[in-house]
């Protein structure tokens, strides 16, 4: 939710962390796959719990649609599955994840030749059921304003402000889900945010000090 | 990681829905992968010492190179092509691949290494810079390092099949620049024309040709597709 990307994840309650109810440790995936690569058929499951909460909540903001996340979530983990024949010993977990459900993502709208409909996603689809505060009715306010100032932006410039805000990825990480440079994926993300701050004013003024 | 990763609440089902989908699909564990692989290498090197066959059998005849300066250029190529697949056919220790700045390279560079290489060479042997070789033996040449390529090319585009979601047309023309040097290598054996026009037009261009052509390969074989996204999308 783009209210966690304006840097208000903690004041967002626990549960709203997935069906898994609970955060993998990032190590946690990348040992989870290397298991399932050695032969561990049931390390999978650990990969899925690990690596769908964060996938799904991506491809929500990106098609707007709980079906086609759904599928597209399905898809990518797939892709991992099948990949797991020459899975590099050693090697990051997420990024490559994300790269691949952007991928299967563009591929699917190419074909299309549609525009994303990040406007379309309804607030509550991405967080817990509790009970909002007024502040977080705020901040669901602001983030659909977020996501139409998003939506209108260059999927690129969208790509990496989301990658690095919405996702947690470094820059270095989003520069290689983006197959990219660190001072492009910088330059990206600072354009969205300069669109972001040009269109909501003081709303975004907390984005001030996680600039990339 | 620069904030904590959001989560969001995938539907209950769709968790028994992919495990079930990647029970009914079994893939390889890696061990599995790695006798694979090395079976897809040796079938391309296969091919290509076939095709080499072929070319001494019937192949051009104008040979009498020094013996040294064959040697040299072969060693030298052949630690080049070593060098081109280590870096455009390796993922080095990232699922996404080497960095497009890598792929770039190793297409834009590996021709104008091989020219480079071929000089000190040359120069050694200043004798070597004359021939009678003419338009017909370049494109034969063009030609048949396009055959002595193809097998590589093969092998190369089956181990990196539908692996790259990020810049598979970067990583297609570092193939076939690779597979290109390779032919380059296995051609210079047999072929005996060694002036300067020659071995740009008739044994480097065709390297620069390759990456071109593995451009094409890695959007078809490379690259990661979707299968029903767009079918998905539509309903």
């Amino acid at each position: 939710m783009h209210v966690r990307a304006l840097g208000s994840a903690h004041a967002l309650p626990a549960t709203a962390r997935g069906t898994s109810g609970h955060v993998q440790p990032r190590a946690g995936v990348d040992v989870a796959m290397e298991r399932y690569a050695a032969g561990d058929d049931a390390a999978f499951a650990t990969v899925y719990d690990a690596l769908a909460p964060r996938l799904y909540g991506y491809l929500l903001r990106q098609t707007g649609d709980r079906a086609t996340a759904e599928d597209l979530l399905q898809q990518t983990m797939l892709h991992v599955h099948r990949a797991r024949v020459r899975f590099i010993p050693g090697a990051e977990v997420s990024p490559w994840a994300f790269a691949i459900a952007r991928r299967l993502f563009l591929d699917g709208l190419r074909r299309l030749k549609r525009e994303p409909r990040a406007e379309g996603v309804e607030p509550d689809a991405r967080a817990s059921a509790e009970p909002p505060a007024d502040e977080v009715v705020h901040a669901r306010e602001l983030a659909v304003r977020v996501d139409r100032v998003l939506a209108g932006l260059p999927e690129s410039q969208r790509a990496a402000f989301q990658l690095i805000k919405q996702e947690g990825f470094s820059v270095a990480e989003a520069a290689q889900v983006l197959g990219t440079t660190v001072a492009a994926v910088k330059l990206r993300a600072h354009r969205a945010y300069q669109a972001l701050r040009v269109a909501l004013g003081d709303s975004v003024r907390d984005l001030q000090g996680s600039e990339p | 990681m620069s904030t904590p990763p959001p989560m969001a609440v995938a539907p209950a089902d769709l968790r028994s829905r992919v495990l079930d989908s990647v029970a009914r699909t079994p893939a390889p564990a890696r061990r599995v992968g790695s006798r694979r692989r090395f079976l897809i290498i040796a079938r391309g090197i296969a091919v290509a010492g076939l095709v080499g066959v072929a070319a001494l059998v019937h192949g051009p005849e104008a040979r009498g190179r020094p013996l040294a300066y064959v040697a040299e250029l072969e060693a030298l190529w052949v630690a080049l092509a070593v060098v081109a697949t280590w870096a455009g056919v390796g993922r080095g220790r990232s699922m996404l691949g080497r960095p497009a700045s890598w792929k770039v390279a190793v297409a834009a560079l590996t021709p104008v290494a091989l020219l480079l290489a071929w000089l000190p060479v040359a120069l050694a042997w200043p004798a070597t810079l004359h021939d009678h070789s003419g338009l017909r033996s370049h494109v034969v040449c063009v030609l048949m390092t396009f055959a002595f390529a193809a097998g590589p090319l093969v092998a190369f585009a089956r181990l990196r099949r539908a692996s790259d979601p990020v810049s598979p047309r970067l990583t297609g023309a570092a193939l076939g620049a690779a597979a290109g040097a390779w032919g380059a290598v296995a051609h210079a054996v047999i072929c005996g024309y060694t002036s300067p026009v020659h071995i740009v037009l008739g044994h480097v261009l065709p390297v620069v040709f390759l990456a071109a052509v593995g451009v094409a390969v890695g959007d078809r074989v490379v690259a990661l597709r979707a299968e029903s996204v767009s079918r998905a999308i539509r309903c």
